[in-house]
Parts: structure tokens; C-alpha cells; sequence
């Protein structure tokens, strides 16, 4: 049980980078940031342009100058898109979904990892392992049909549904994270704990599970952008037009006949709202969490 | 940037479980909680402009009664809840060669024992014909049809003394003589396919042939729709083909970069004199600008003005699905929407032409040119409506107008819808 963990090396991921350029403060890569001043606009005119928008009233909206400053400033749009889509119960639900789906994913695919890898030298892990994988390959609109006839059957038809849905299918990815994750954790750690008479599952809690902070904080990002956004497998699967996420809400305002720029960019600007403020706050470990990811 | 703060003591464990566990039982129970006596009644209905005022009527239906509570829905996926069979119990919705494939099926039932059935003007409930159909059903109540033409700038045509057309002669004359005194005639937006296949070609098609009896031959020819059929794209719709083309030369020299969004701030700003879209489009224009003289005429294709006709399409039809759980409270709903006091007022709200043998006839000037031609049954629905989303008609017309070859387009398209017809 002990051999195969921890023949894989474990590599320090700082070294090698930033040698190349000479330490010092005041030197700055005047290339590199005109580079990254002109990629910075790709985010930021559209957010002008989405926030400028919901400010406007219908007729300066559909004047055809997008970059126009709003005049005169209004909030009717705020309103309209509230209590069009009913946005505090859509809210809700997306939030429902997003708690469950985030949470989910981390826990389900952390127990899933932690028993993958410490069993290792045993097929029926190893391959399970394998199986995990594979589902990677198989994308949620193949088999859209047959999970709607289900959910329907066992009265999943609702956001819990979803969110159950949105855990089993990043479990491949998410699993896979872990196994990696957790192989650079030194076995010794485990046994120490033992000698001191901790069962599997305490370890699991006390220790394993706070080592994989880091690799859990990725997860959850990914996981919280995922089903924060997601449209298709909401739109599908609950079937009560009361209990239907946001993004979904906010497709009536795109329509082939009519076109409600300010409404709907309102409405936008109110379901980005959260990923961004919760950005703001957790900047650091998004950052060290997406690097994370990037590494393994 | 400021600095962050230090990060605080961790979320610990447990309370994150708990808060978990607490938020997923609260909304479980929210859920599961008893929304009423009366059982609840879905009502699909996804027009977004008309939104507000059906769940208006939804809400007002629910208190005149303690039998139903009408829930309005204009978010689950149809498709879905077919699959799941557990669709809406009324649904109210454009009705298309999409919606067809529903009734063809056998999967909305049967209300011609309602009264609001007979009510409905015979040549309006004959256009859902033109589609598939479940043999003996009336399984689809029209509620509001769109009649579309030309929309024109009345102040325009009047400045520059021009009279609507009635034959094709006269609309080349008429795109002359605004082309001469530097106004543009007609406003394209062809970035949309849609728009082109909308106006343009179904105008034109529609103006020309019997569109009915065109896809009637073409359903009989199948897979043998080709170049020695009786009836194919290539032979039958070159013709009105040809003149889309000439048409084009009247429009904004920038039409292939232009979008429906464009076109409708256009016609609001007064830079066209015409523009092929349908009544939706006047709401739209309507955000643009005000103060505005506009009309509609049916466009002239042929010498004789007896052949004038306008394309209609049935904007809503009511339909109960078969497997509707609350059937009898559909049907009460649908008889409520029916009466002449609510269906009347919403065709005058949203330019809607009535269905009911005592319809009253439009009174707003942008649309009233057109209810001689609803009355007498000169209309046609749109050519492009009728061939299966399978084969990208609208994309195959667009390239026409950039300059693709007609003659080879429409070959194309008989090629696929022969190979449709022979997967069938």
C-alpha cells in the first residue's frame, strides 16, 4: 500500500520562473503590459457597455450608440427586469442550486479521490478510477433525453435534481484533481496519525480533507461558475416554471422579434452581481486556485 | 489595490454543514409546501412583450374562481416536458411546422367540442391545415393572427407624391423615382437571415405562386423533387427568385452588415421609405422614435392588383395536450381567454388580427390597409415556414441575396429536400 504513492516525484512548482528577468522594481516590461492593457479591454468594454446599458431608458438603447453615456439615468430597468423574471425567487433558486453543487462536488469528489488513491494496488480501484475517467467523455446534451425521462420518474424534476446532476458530472474532472492533488501528500503524515490511533474517517476529516484545501478551493470555483451559470440542464430538467434558475429566467428577453437591451443587461449585471462581489473577496485563493488547476 | 485582509479563522467544518443542511431542507420544504387548495393549472406562454398582460389575465382568471390556480409559465423547456409527460396543460404559442410536429403526433387533444371552436372564422382555422395534422382533431385554436407586408413611410411617399403600388411595374417605378430624389427605398437587414427569408423571399414567393399548393406537390414528389419534377425550388420559385434579386438593388448600400435591431431604428429615424417586416417590428420602432406616419401594403409581384395578398402567420393558437393532468381547468381557462372582451382587446394591444367570425376589424393606422385582404382571405403563409429547420433555407436565401448563383441555391435545396424526403 505504501509503494506506489509515493514513487511519484513530487515536483516544486516555484523554481525555474522568473529568473530571467532581473529583480528590481522599477523596471517594467513595457511590451508585456501594452499586451495586457489591450487584453484588459475584452472584459472591460463589454462590462461599459453593460453597465452603461441598464442605466438607459428604452429609447436611447435602441438608438444604435452602445457606447453612448446613459442620459437621462434611470433605474426603471432594474425594475422591469425584477419583477419580470420574479428575481428574488430566481435568485433563491440558483443560489439552492449553486450551495448544493458546490459543496457537493468538493466532498463527493474528495471522499471518491482519498479511497482511489490510498487503494491504489487494488484493481477494483484502480479501475473504478478508470471508469470515472471515462465519463469525461460523455458531455450532459448526449444524454439530455434519457436524464429528463429519468429525473421525471424519480421526482428529481427540481433544483435539487439539478444540482445532484451538476456533482455527478463534473465528478470525473473533479475526481481527477484530487487523485493528483492528493499523491503529493506524503503517506508518512497519514501513518503518524494512525500510530496515534485515528481511525480512516478521522483522518479523512482531521487531516487529509484540510491538506486539500487548496485543490478544494478550485473545485468550488469551478464548480460555483459552472452551475451559476448554467442554462441547458435547468432549463431541461425542473419542470416547475416556479422554481427555475436565473439564467433561464433571463431568456425572455432575447427573442428573435424583439429586442430589451437595457432590461436584460440589468437583469445581467443583477446575476453577475455575486460572482463578482464573492471575487472580490476571495481574489487570493481564486487566483492560488486556478493556478492549482493549471499545474495539474 | 488595497491589501486584503488577512484571511480569518476558517470556516469551520461544521457550521458550513450545517449551514448547508440547513439552507437544503428550507428550500426542500419550500418546495414541497402546499401552494393552495385548488390544484394549479400551468399556462405556457413565452411572447415576451405579452408577458405582463397574460399573467395579468392568469392572476384575474384564479380570483374569479376557487376551482384552479393558473400558474403562467414562460421558462420550461417544451421539448422537455413532452419527454417527461408532463407538459403544460395550456399552451398558447406560435404555431409552426415545429408545433406541427406536436399535433401530428397525436399529442394535443382534441377541442372541437368546445364552443370557441366554431367561433373561429373557417379560413383561419383551415391555415393550421397547412400543416401536418392528426386526422379528425381540432387540436389548435387560433388566437391571434399576424397579417405581414410591406411597412412604408406614409410622409415619405407623400413628399415625393408617390401612391402605393399595386402592380410590380408601379414598385419599380416607385423604388426609381425615391432612388432619384436620393432616398433610400428600401431598408435591408441581411445580416439576419431570418429578416430575408421573412420579407423578402416570402413576399415575393407568396406574391407569385400558390404557396399551399406548392408544398402540397412538393410532399407528393418527396424524394423526387429535381430538376424533372413537376414542382421544385429550382423550376417553380426561380421566377420570384429572380425578382428578390432585382429587388435588392434598392436597398442601403450597407444592408449585409445590418442587423433587425438596425433596420428598426432605421425606419424610426426615417432613413428608408420601406421596410419588409411584419407588425412585431412596429413595437420595436415604436422604442426608437414616436413620431411617426408608418403603413403597410401587400407587395406587388405580378401586373394584376386582383392578385394582391398579405402573409399571415397564426401568431397564437391555443392547444391542451393530451396528457395534461389539469384538462378540464385548461379548457375553462381557454374558454375564459376565448370571450370576445379578452380576446378582442389583446389583437388591438399587440396589432393582432382577430380569429372569431365577429371579430372586430383593426383600428390602428399602421395595420388598418390590410384588413381588406384578411377579410376577403387574400393571404398566404410564409414560403420559408414550411421547410423543415433540417434544411437552412434562410442561410441558402441569404447567400442568394450576397450573390450566390440562384439557379444552383435552389438546386441545392431540392437536392436536400429530396434526400429529407427519402430519410423519412
Amino acid at each position: 500500500m505504501s509503494s506506489a504513492p509515493s514513487t511519484i516525484p513530487v515536483k516544486p512548482v516555484a523554481a525555474g520562473k522568473g529568473q530571467r528577468i532581473p529583480a528590481g522594481p522599477e523596471r517594467t516590461q513595457w511590451p508585456a503590459t501594452i499586451i495586457l492593457i489591450v487584453c484588459t479591454l475584452s472584459v472591460l468594454v463589454p462590462l461599459y457597455v453593460t453597465i452603461s446599458m441598464a442605466f438607459k431608458t428604452t429609447g436611447q438603447a435602441v438608438d444604435g450608440n452602445a457606447f453612448s453615456l446613459p442620459s437621462p439615468l434611470t433605474f426603471d430597468s432594474f425594475a422591469q427586469a425584477w419583477t419580470l423574471t420574479n428575481f428574488p425567487r430566481g435568485f433563491g433558486i440558483s443560489v439552492f442550486v449553486s450551495v448544493i453543487a458546490v459543496a457537493g462536488e468538493i466532498i463527493v469528489s474528495a471522499l471518491a479521490a482519498y479511497a482511489i488513491v490510498r487503494n491504489w494496488d487494488r484493481r477494483l480501484f484502480r479501475w473504478s478510477f478508470f471508469y470515472l475517467l471515462a465519463a469525461m467523455f460523455i458531455p450532459f446534451p448526449v444524454v439530455a433525453l434519457p436524464q429528463i425521462q429519468l429525473t421525471g420518474l424519480v421526482g428529481l424534476d427540481n433544483p435539487l435534481g439539478v444540482a445532484i446532476l451538476h456533482i455527478v458530472f463534473a465528478l470525473a474532472f473533479n475526481t481527477m484533481l484530487f487523485t493528483a492533488f492528493l499523491r503529493s501528500i506524503p503517506l508518512e503524515l497519514e501513518e503518524s496519525m494512525r500510530m496515534d490511533g485515528a481511525g480512516t474517517w478521522q483522518v479523512f476529516w482531521k487531516l487529509i480533507f484540510p491538506l486539500l484545501g487548496p485543490m478544494s478551493a478550485t473545485v468550488g470555483i469551478f464548480a460555483f461558475i459552472a452551475s451559476w451559470n448554467d442554462f441547458m440542464m435547468p432549463s431541461l430538467i425542473i419542470s416547475d416554471p416556479e422554481l427555475q434558475t436565473i439564467p433561464v429566467l433571463q431568456k425572455i428577453f432575447q427573442t428573435q422579434f424583439s429586442n430589451s437591451y437595457n432590461v436584460a443587461f440589468a437583469s445581467y449585471l443583477m446575476a453577475m452581481a455575486p460572482a463578482i462581489i464573492v471575487y472580490l473577496f476571495t481574489q487570493r485563493w481564486v487566483m492560488s486556485g486556478l493556478t492549482q488547476g493549471a499545474v495539474k | 489595490m488595497p491589501p486584503l485582509p488577512p484571511a480569518g479563522r476558517p470556516l469551520s467544518r461544521r457550521t458550513f454543514l450545517a449551514a448547508a443542511g440547513g439552507a437544503l431542507t428550507a428550500f426542500g420544504l419550500a418546495g414541497c409546501a402546499p401552494s393552495g387548495t385548488a390544484p394549479t393549472i400551468t399556462f405556457h406562454q413565452s411572447k415576451p412583450e405579452a408577458v405582463p398582460y397574460f399573467r395579468d389575465l392568469a392572476a384575474k382568471f384564479t380570483a374569479s374562481q376557487d376551482r384552479v390556480r393558473v400558474l403562467h409559465d414562460m421558462a420550461t423547456n417544451l421539448s422537455a416536458s413532452f419527454v417527461r409527460s408532463s407538459p403544460p396543460d395550456l399552451g398558447c404559442l406560435n404555431y409552426n411546422l415545429e408545433m406541427a410536429r406536436f399535433m401530428e403526433r397525436g399529442a394535443l387533444s382534441d377541442l372541437s367540442d368546445l364552443p370557441a371552436a366554431a367561433s373561429i372564422r373557417d379560413d383561419v382555422l383551415d391555415l393550421t391545415n397547412w400543416y401536418p395534422t392528426y386526422e379528425g382533431r381540432t387540436s389548435v385554436i387560433p388566437y391571434s393572427v399576424m397579417a405581414a407586408s410591406v411597412i412604408y413611410n406614409r410622409r415619405i411617399f407623400e413628399k415625393n407624391g408617390l401612391a402605393v403600388p399595386t402592380t410590380w411595374d408601379e414598385l419599380i417605378e416607385v423604388c426609381e423615382r425615391l432612388k432619384a430624389a436620393g432616398i433610400t427605398p428600401i431598408y435591408g437587414t441581411f445580416r439576419d437571415p431570418w429578416t430575408v427569408a421573412q420579407g423578402l423571399f416570402d413576399y415575393t414567393v407568396g406574391g407569385m405562386i400558390n404557396v399551399r399548393g406548392f408544398y402540397k406537390s412538393m410532399h407528393a414528389a418527396g424524394a423526387n423533387v429535381g430538376p424533372d419534377s413537376e414542382v421544385s425550388f429550382q423550376k417553380t420559385l426561380l421566377e420570384p427568385v429572380k425578382r428578390m434579386v432585382e429587388l435588392t438593388k434598392y436597398v442601403n448600400p450597407d444592408a449585409a452588415s445590418r442587423g433587425y435591431g438596425d433596420g428598426n431604428t432605421a425606419m424610426a429615424q426615417g432613413q428608408a421609405a420601406m421596410y419588409f417586416q411584419g407588425p412585431w417590428a412596429f413595437g420595436e420602432i415604436e422604442k426608437a422614435g414616436k413620431d411617426l406616419d408608418l403603413g403597410t401594403f401587400p407587395l406587388p409581384m405580378t401586373g394584376d392588383p386582383a392578385d394582391l395578398k398579405v402573409r399571415v402567420n397564426i401568431d397564437l393558437s391555443l392547444w391542451v395536450p393530451e396528457v395534461a393532468n389539469g384538462q378540464q381547468g385548461a379548457r375553462d381557462f381557454l374558454q375564459y381567454l376565448m370571450q370576445p372582451e379578452i380576446q378582442n382587446p389583446y389583437n388591438a394591444k399587440f396589432l393582432g388580427f382577430g380569429t372569431t367570425k365577429d371579430a372586430p376589424p383593426v383600428t390602428d393606422p399602421r395595420i388598418v390597409e390590410m384588413q381588406k385582404y384578411y377579410d376577403e382571405g387574400r393571404f398566404y403563409m410564409g414560403a420559408s415556414q414550411f421547410i423543415p429547420n433540417s434544411i437552412p433555407a434562410a442561410n441558402y436565401i441569404q447567400s442568394i441575396i450576397g450573390g450566390a448563383d440562384a439557379e444552383g441555391t435552389l438546386r441545392r435545396m431540392d437536392a436536400d429536400w429530396a434526400r429529407l424526403a427519402f430519410r423519412a
